[in-house]
Order: structure tokens, then C-alpha cells, then sequence
């Protein structure tokens, strides 16, 4: 029977310490690995993501024509079904009054739309992230990398590869929960 | 790889910069210290005064519309006026979040959560007026599509209908936007709290933990709210606009209300945001974070505006006179009549909204504080009486003269219009302590990275 799986968690106190263990770990073939960051920095996007665009926008595009489409319908089939509210002489399916509210509908479908696409995509909303994941540190100053299922055999070389980048602590295991002192 | 290559050094020219991670986090945290005394004096101030609003609305479901001053032909007055201007007020947060950031403007970064913040709110507040308005405020889901067995259904070809579907937009989409701006600060305060408050900011950031998954996510959707949010902040007082521009009436019917109501709108927002920082940043110590860069951009905004406003006002009373249309004559001769009725609203909003803002195209008059923020409380008094006067003046001097009437606003509506003000104004101070009134992961894209040095991959 396989060794159960281990955590390894690195934590880096530069960018760019942190830029070069993700490379090194690219270039020795791992993956599956998770980067923390306190702030959105191209650079990791650009190695973690290799300037693939978010699917996010795949969502916003089907949001917005929905949007279009139910302006659309809501405007023309209520005057269709209704043909006696019919001010100024207009046609009953006026095209240039209702682009106002298929405008609007598009941009609120849209909006609401990238949100769900957001959420979604980020894993949000969850609370029951591994608490190796679960660090302050991380919302604070620090970046950090880690391996919530590595191998055991490849423990030791991650870990090199993890300290000879910078890091500022690579631990495994149990010790990868940070504990935050006297916390309610 | 070459980091040196990647990583973008921040702009050095900016006073009193944080210079690291912790040092933004900290500052901002500060809010959820213990409250001052000030800072619970002014919250009770705004209580007070949404109690009065609240009274006063009382006694008009007890007593009907009769206590308000409207009556014809001034059907709208002060409600559809501070509908206006609060709507208005909502506009300067979506074009320094969404527009200034599309474009890249740096200074956005100290004040948009605070102006976003005040675009929701003001649209929250602009939302109770058409209630107040409708009287039977029980009722007011009917402004609503909803099917139903009394066949009542909206009429879409009315701006008043376009106006449902814009502001009410405006407000899901201005909330959307300015709620997934907050969820990794909320992150930051969840980590540096303890107990039922850790608990709350844990549930409101949804988990947030900085992964790269999320934030590949998050800045694909933010880019695209901006984007959305760019033609909507545009749209919404066009929209406003056409509620009087679609209308035959003298003073209304013109096809420059459009682009003068979006002016003057971002007009009145950035003055909002000038008088609202100010003491914010007094009261908080944000002083690092928002200081006189901030206020003399804000001050440019507003002079671009006032100058876009003031050719507006010039020219509505040029096609007033090109056209020969005697109505048209009429009512803009007679709105610039000091003796007449509404005189004193005109040369107030003319003061206020033209004349006094010019004195910001001195820079020792846009950097100093005492100079800001009485002008910019004078612009926020103009674009009211700006309002008040397209508004009221046309409806109380309609073609039939036989139906002039004079207008004058009952102490209830005044009092409804106090306790507006301090609804804002208790959502804004609220927020302001609970919740990161300053952008810290935008403030920590400033902050020069921590690098060690350059190294080989």
C-alpha cells in the first residue's frame, strides 16, 4: 500500500524568491501546487497561468447576450400582449425605446453574470479550506507555495528546491498549520 | 529569469508612501480601534436626524400628500429634486472605481473604496424618494414587471420605466462591483481579528484566501465590472435626464440634458467625495493614504465639470433664443428674473456652480484645505438648487398661466430631506468603521515589492 500524501508549505517574505521556486518547481515537473499571495501580481499570473485568460469571460459574454435577449422579450412580448399602451403613436414593438432596457439588461446580466463566473472559478464561497491554506501570514506580507498532496518520495526534493528558491520556512506535514497565538 | 525585468517599479513621487505590506495593513486596521468621542457624536447626529426624516414621513402616511407642499401643476418637488441629487452624488464612485481605473489613474487608489462606498449609499438613498413620492408607499412594488391578474403592466416606451430598469441596474451593479472590491481587505480584517468579529469578516470574505486560482479569477472579473460599469455610470443620469427631456414641457424638452446631467452629476459626486474624505481622513488618521494629491485631482475633476456645466447653462439659453420658441423664452427669462419666484435659486446655483469653483484654478486655493471643502460644500448646495430650478420652475410656469403657482416646500419635506442626509451620512460613518474605507490591497500595489535580489532560475 502507497505512503499516505503529505503537505509541504513554503513561505517567502520576496516576490522574487517566490518567482523562482514556482519556476523551479515548473522545470522539475511538479504541479497541483497552490501560490498565496496578499496582493494580485501579474508575475504569478503570468508563470502559474502562462498568459492563459480567465474562463471568467466566458460568462460574461453568455450573461450580456442573455441580458440582450431578455430585454428584448420582456419589452416587445409585453407590448405584443398589451398593444393598447401604445403612446405617441409608436409602433407597438418599438425598437428604439426598448434599447434603453435591453441595455440595461445587458449590463445587469452581465454584471451578475462575471460574478457567478467569478465565484465559481475562485472556489468561492468555501470555508473549509485545508488548514495548511488557512494562514494570516498570507493576507498580511508573506507568499507562499503549497503542496497539499505531494508524494513522500518527493518530499526531499520539493523541500530543496523550496529552500534553495528563498524561502524563509518549508515545513511538512502537521507543522504547515500556522497557529496563531492566543486566538478567540 | 530576470526579475528585475518584471517587476514594476512604483511610482517614488508620491509623499509619505507605505513602504511595506504590513505597514498599509496596519494603518488601516487602526479604524476598528475603539471609537472617539467625535466619531459617536456625529453617528448620534445622523441618528437624530434620520429620526426627524422618519417622523416626518410618519406624519404624511398618517395625514396623506397633503402635508407635502406639492400640488398642481408642481407635482415634483423637493422628493423628485433630492431623488435627483443623490442619484447624481452616486456617480463620482463608479467613475473613480470603474473609469479611472480602466484608464490606469493612479491617484484613484486612496479614494475609491470611500467613493464607492458613497455610491451605493447615495443610490440607497436616492432609492426611498420615489417611495416618499408614491404617497401610498405600501405599493411601491408596482414600479416592478411582475405578472399579474389585474393586467397592469409597465409601459417600456415611458423614461420613467427606463429609469426603474436604470437605477435599479445601477445600484445591483455599483454593489456587485464595490462588494467583490471589498472581499480580500475583508480577508485582512478577518486575519487581524479575533472572536465573533473574526467570525463575522470570515463568512462576509467567503473564504478568501489569496490563491492564485483566486486571484486569476478575481482581477478577470474586476476588469470586466469596470467595463460594464464604465457605459452604466454614463447611462444612468442620461436616463435621469430623459425623464424631463421626453417630456413637451418648457425648460425640459432639449436634447443637451443628457451630457449636462452626467456633468453635472460627476460634478456634485467629486464635491461629495471632497467633503466627505476630508473629515474622514481627520477623524481616522488617513492622512498617508488621502491627502491634497487626492483633493487637488478631485479639484481638477470638479473644475472640468463646472466648466462643461457652466457651457450648458450658457447654451440652453442660446437654443433658447435661436429657436424663437416663445415657451422656451418665456420660462428661461423668467427662471433668470431676480424678482420672480425662483430667482434666488437661479443666482444661487449660478454662484455656486459657475463663479465660486473658479478661484480652484489657483493651486494655492486647490490645495488648501479650508478653500476645498467650503467650495466644495458650495457646489454641493448648487447642484440642489441646479435641481430645484429645472425641476420646480418649469412645472410652476407651464403654458397655461391661469395654473402658475408658487411652490414653497412644507417643513415636512425639508425634514424628510434632513433625515436623507443623515441616512447617508449614518451608512457612510458605519461603514467607514467596520469595513476598510481604504482600498489596502490597492495601496499595497503601490508599495514597492519586497525583492531579495536578482536571481537565476
Amino acid at each position: 500500500m502507497d505512503a499516505p500524501a503529505i503537505r509541504i508549505k513554503a513561505v517567502y517574505a520576496h516576490l522574487d524568491c517566490l518567482l523562482t521556486g514556482i519556476e523551479r518547481l515548473k522545470k522539475a515537473g511538479y504541479s497541483g501546487f497552490t501560490v498565496q499571495a496578499p496582493l494580485p501580481r501579474h508575475e504569478i499570473e503570468e508563470i502559474m497561468y502562462e498568459g492563459q485568460p480567465s474562463h471568467v469571460r466566458w460568462w460574461t459574454l453568455t450573461g450580456a447576450i442573455t441580458g440582450l435577449a431578455t430585454g428584448l422579450l420582456l419589452t416587445a412580448l409585453t407590448h405584443a400582449t398589451w398593444p393598447m399602451i401604445n403612446p405617441g403613436g409608436k409602433p407597438v414593438v418599438a425598437i428604439v425605446p426598448f434599447t434603453v432596457i435591453m441595455f440595461e439588461c445587458t449590463i445587469l446580466f452581465g454584471a451578475l453574470a462575471t460574478f457567478a463566473g467569478m465565484m465559481f472559478h475562485a472556489g468561492l464561497p468555501t470555508y473549509w479550506f485545508d488548514r495548511a491554506l488557512r494562514d494570516p501570514r498570507m493576507t498580511d506580507a508573506s507568499f507562499g507555495i503549497t503542496f497539499l498532496r505531494a508524494l513522500p518520495k518527493d518530499k526531499d526534493r520539493i523541500t530543496d528546491l523550496l529552500r534553495q528558491s528563498g524561502a524563509s520556512e518549508v515545513t511538512t506535514g502537521d507543522d504547515t498549520v500556522y497557529e496563531v497565538p492566543n486566538d478567540g | 529569469m530576470a526579475l528585475v525585468e518584471v517587476i514594476d517599479p512604483n511610482d517614488p513621487g508620491k509623499p509619505n508612501r507605505p513602504q511595506t505590506y504590513q505597514e498599509s495593513n496596519r494603518d488601516i486596521i487602526r479604524v476598528l480601534l475603539k471609537p472617539s468621542s467625535m466619531y459617536i457624536a456625529a453617528l448620534l447626529l445622523t441618528i437624530a436626524m434620520m429620526g426627524y426624516g422618519g417622523w416626518c414621513w410618519y406624519q404624511q402616511i398618517v395625514w396623506g400628500m397633503g402635508v407635502a407642499g406639492i400640488t398642481h401643476p408642481t407635482m415634483w418637488g423637493v422628493y423628485i429634486v433630492t431623488f435627483v441629487f443623490w442619484i447624481g452624488i452616486g456617480h463620482a464612485g463608479t467613475l473613480i472605481s470603474a473609469i479611472l481605473f480602466l484608464v490606469r489613474s493612479r491617484w484613484r487608489t486612496g479614494v475609491y473604496r470611500a467613493s464607492e462606498a458613497m455610491t451605493v449609499f447615495a443610490v440607497m438613498t436616492a432609492l426611498l424618494f420615489p417611495v416618499l413620492h408614491l404617497g401610498r408607499c405600501w405599493q411601491a412594488y408596482w414600479f416592478f414587471p411582475y405578472p399579474n391578474q389585474r393586467e397592469l403592466w409597465m409601459n417600456f416606451k415611458s423614461p420613467l420605466m427606463w429609469d426603474v430598469f436604470a437605477i435599479s441596474t445601477y445600484f445591483t451593479v455599483s454593489s456587485v462591483f464595490f462588494f467583490v472590491g471589498l472581499i480580500p481587505d475583508i480577508a485582512i480584517f478577518r486575519d487581524h481579528s479575533r472572536g465573533l468579529v473574526k467570525q463575522i469578516y470570515g463568512l462576509l470574505s467567503l473564504g478568501w484566501r489569496g490563491t492564485h486560482r483566486q486571484w486569476h479569477a478575481y482581477m478577470a472579473a474586476y476588469g470586466f465590472f469596470a467595463a460594464f460599469a464604465a457605459p452604466l455610470v454614463l447611462s444612468v443620469h442620461s436616463v435621469v435626464s430623459w425623464d424631463f427631456a421626453m417630456a413637451p414641457t418648457a425648460g425640459w424638452h432639449s436634447t443637451i440634458f443628457p451630457p449636462y446631467f452626467v456633468a453635472g452629476a460627476i460634478y456634485s459626486g467629486c464635491a461629495m467625495v471632497i467633503s466627505l474624505l476630508m473629515p474622514m481622513s481627520y477623524l481616522f488618521n488617513w492622512h498617508k493614504y488621502v491627502n491634497t494629491w487626492h483633493y487637488e485631482n478631485l479639484a481638477k475633476m470638479c473644475l472640468l465639470t463646472s466648466g462643461i456645466l457652466t457651457y450648458a447653462y450658457g447654451m440652453e439659453y442660446f437654443v433658447s433664443w435661436y429657436s424663437q420658441n416663445p415657451y422656451e423664452q418665456t420660462i428661461f427669462v423668467w427662471r433668470a428674473t431676480l424678482s420672480a419666484d425662483y430667482g434666488w435659486a437661479f443666482y444661487l446655483m449660478v454662484f455656486c456652480n459657475c463663479i465660486a469653483p473658479l478661484a480652484w484654478y489657483s493651486k494655492r486655493m486647490r490645495t488648501n484645505p479650508w478653500s476645498l471643502y467650503i467650495i466644495a460644500a458650495l457646489v454641493n448646495v448648487g447642484m440642489w438648487m441646479e435641481r430645484f430650478n429645472i425641476v420646480v420652475s418649469s412645472l410652476a410656469h407651464n403654458f397655461d398661466p391661469a395654473t402658475w403657482w408658487q411652490y414653497v416646500p412644507t417643513w415636512i419635506e425639508v425634514g424628510i430631506l434632513v433625515g436623507s442626509a443623515g441616512w447617508f451620512m449614518f451608512w457612510f460613518l458605519l461603514f467607514c468603521k467596520t469595513f476598510p474605507a481604504v482600498a489596502i490591497t490597492e495601496i499595497k500595489e503601490m508599495v514597492t515589492p519586497p525583492v531579495k535580489g536578482r536571481l537565476e532560475a
